[in-house]
């Protein structure tokens, strides 16, 4: 016989209790680890785009909120905002490089697409697009589309097919290579034709910017606000102020997950009470046959840890699963449309797993002292007098 | 070595509850020694079994001392206590007092766990011991599928685990019938010929007359004692 035996032993004797506190804890630590590992991949994938972006300064209409900078990140639909004639004054900065986009939306088969204005040569130059199959835009009104790779897998759309953007049909010319990012799953038309397309003039929603020289990123942004009436965030702002947003959603969460964790843990402290009231002559007896107070606090501690060994693992488990089976769910939503194709479902980040279940572990034995020490402190003949 | 190995000197035990004060024990001095088979008798609730708790280090006296081979337990610590118990006291109550959850053999390697016995001789030892009290074929059964008497062996041999120079046994029989009461005294008689002292809390005349010395408890005092 030895400790854990006889935990072990204590522990699956009441199977039912058992289950349903292990359950308790479990469930908390699934959520939390789900939660946290959405949070970090949202955050991944975030700062990935904005690499992507290759833009060192984005020029956006004064006044825009958070969610529209985010939204600059992850090519949902923006107003439009900025005339072309900003863009041009812009452009002729010395020592930097300008690209207006004009980004709207689409249907089809009832799923959502970016469509995204641009001006052909100056954004292949810009991203360093290849093209994958087909062709790309070879003139500035040219009525033809150029896709993602991202869409033409989901949509499963090759070369000659045609796509319906606003009631009118355009053949796609060109698939892009596939870049990892947001620039997969958007459809691009040339600016001209987009702007007339959704009938918003001479307007573009925002403009991304690369400096020659990155040491005087400010004296380019004093010139750009000294040229025309428009705000001017740098990437490293841009990130900063999408992943405050990010980082803020996902502390509530973890919170909600938290809660989750702190009734687990009353679970636990409850089923620990009743096992010392239940156990009390029980105790008694172990006293009798040699057992210190610091044993029976052992006891009793190692199985509050035992939940949370156990529900911690599962948790885990359970938590990872969970997070892969969300991705594409939280795709769905528009915020997050842009992690679709990514790899969010399969970034498994050790820390999280090893921090979940020592948390877990954590949690158990703090909820576990109390009973513990109760148990310990009974006195020898109380306990073995108990009926 | 000391021939007396217990000795209480003007135990008084005062419990308290809420409203009531209750005096179990006004005074009680007495020695037992070494190797002998004695009896506390007495009617019921008139201090018996404290005597014995606090003999066995299971609680202490409000006033007076208890000497375990000539060592005052009432100064010990807790921790020291426990120690007392696990190697020097093997307890035996009405009630068995088996862990159910345990088969017999694990209830009484639990008792050699606590004194800190390896695994590989809490085992052999557990199955010796359960074979001296005739269980030999009852190692993996529970208490549950035992009869009382059966029960109440599988606790005598608890009680030897580490191999204690006291036995303690509290209405040992009180709670068999005649069979099995004779199989678990025949077991008790073994260990006193071993050599083991022997003190049995009991209101039974008959097992008093078997002793070699009897104290009499009554209204929480020594009331009398002899030797048959």
């Amino acid at each position: 016989m030895n400790i854990p035996k006889l935990v072990l032993k204590n522990i699956t004797r009441r199977k039912g209790r058992f289950v349903f506190t292990l359950l308790g804890i479990t469930i908390g630590i699934a959520s939390f680890v789900t939660l946290l590992s959405l949070g970090g991949s949202l955050k991944n994938e975030i700062k990935k785009q904005a690499s992507e972006l290759g833009a060192n300064l984005v020029v956006t209409p004064k006044g825009w909120c958070a969610y529209e900078q985010v939204s600059v990140l992850t090519g949902e639909q923006l107003p439009e905002a900025i005339p072309f004639d900003v863009v041009k004054k812009i452009a002729a900065i010395k020592g930097l490089t300008a690209v207006p986009y004009l980004t709207e939306r689409t249907a089809y088969r009832n799923n959502p697409v970016s469509v995204i204005g641009i001006l052909p040569e100056e954004m292949k130059r810009f991203k360093n697009w290849e093209i994958e199959q087909g062709k790309y835009f070879v003139a500035q009104d040219e009525k033809t589309l150029v896709i993602g790779s991202g869409i033409a897998r989901q949509f499963k759309l090759k070369v000659g097919d045609e796509l319906t953007v606003r009631g009118e049909r355009f053949p796609i010319a060109g698939i892009l290579r596939e870049t990892g990012g947001k620039d997969d799953i958007a459809v691009y038309l040339p600016l001209k034709v987009a702007q007339k397309l959704y009938g918003v003039g001479e307007m573009v929603s925002f403009i991304a910017i690369k400096v020659d020289d990155i040491s005087r990123i400010d004296s380019y942004i004093l010139r750009i606000q000294e040229t025309a009436n428009v705000a001017v965030v740098s990437d490293k702002q841009l990130l900063k102020s999408v992943l405050s947003i990010v980082g803020t959603v996902s502390i509530t969460l973890q919170l909600i997950a938290a809660v989750a964790i702190l009734a687990a843990a009353f679970g636990i402290i409850n089923t620990m009470m009743t096992a010392v009231s239940e156990r009390k002559r029980e105790i008694g007896i172990l006293q009798a046959i040699g057992a210190r107070q610091s044993t029976i606090f052992k006891v009793f501690l190692i199985e509050s840890g035992f939940y949370g060994i156990l529900g911690g693992i599962i948790g885990v488990g359970i938590g990872l699963v969970f997070s892969s089976l969300a991705g594409p769910y939280i795709s769905q939503n528009e915020f997050t449309a842009f992690l679709k194709g990514s790899e969010i479902s399969q970034t498994f980040d050790f820390r999280l797993v090893l921090g979940s279940s020592f948390f877990s572990l954590f949690v158990s034995l703090i909820s576990g002292l109390y009973p513990a020490w109760r148990a310990s402190k009974l006195s020898p003949v109380e306990a073995i007098s108990y009926e | 070595m000391n021939d007396i190995i217990v000795k209480t000197e003007d135990l008084v035990k005062t419990y308290n509850s809420s409203k009531v004060k209750t005096l179990a024990l006004r005074g009680v001095s007495l020695e037992i020694p070494r190797g002998t088979f004695s009896c506390i008798i007495g009617p019921s609730g008139h201090g018996k079994s404290t005597l014995m708790h606090l003999i066995g280090g299971l609680d202490r006296p409000t006033e007076g001392s208890v000497f375990i081979d000539g060592t005052d337990i009432s100064a010990l610590s807790s921790g020291d206590l426990a120690a007392l118990r696990a190697r020097k006291i093997g307890f035996v109550f009405q009630f068995f007092n088996l862990l159910q959850n345990l088969t017999a053999a694990e209830n009484v390697q639990t008792a050699m766990m606590f004194a800190g016995t390896s695994e590989k001789a809490q085992r052999e030892r557990a199955g010796q011991l359960l074979s001296l009290v005739g269980l030999g074929d009852k190692t993996k059964s529970k208490p549950s599928e035992m009869s009382g008497g059966q029960q109440q062996r599988v606790a005598i041999a608890r009680a030897l685990a580490n191999d204690p120079e006291i036995l303690l046994m509290d209405e040992p029989t009180g709670n068999l019938d005649s069979e099995s009461e004779a199989e678990v005294l025949n077991a008790i008689f073994k260990l006193h010929k071993e050599g083991k002292t022997v003190v049995i809390v009991t209101h039974n005349n008959e097992i008093a007359k078997m002793a070699e010395v009897v104290f009499e408890i009554k209204d929480g005092k020594l009331d009398g004692q002899w030797k048959n």
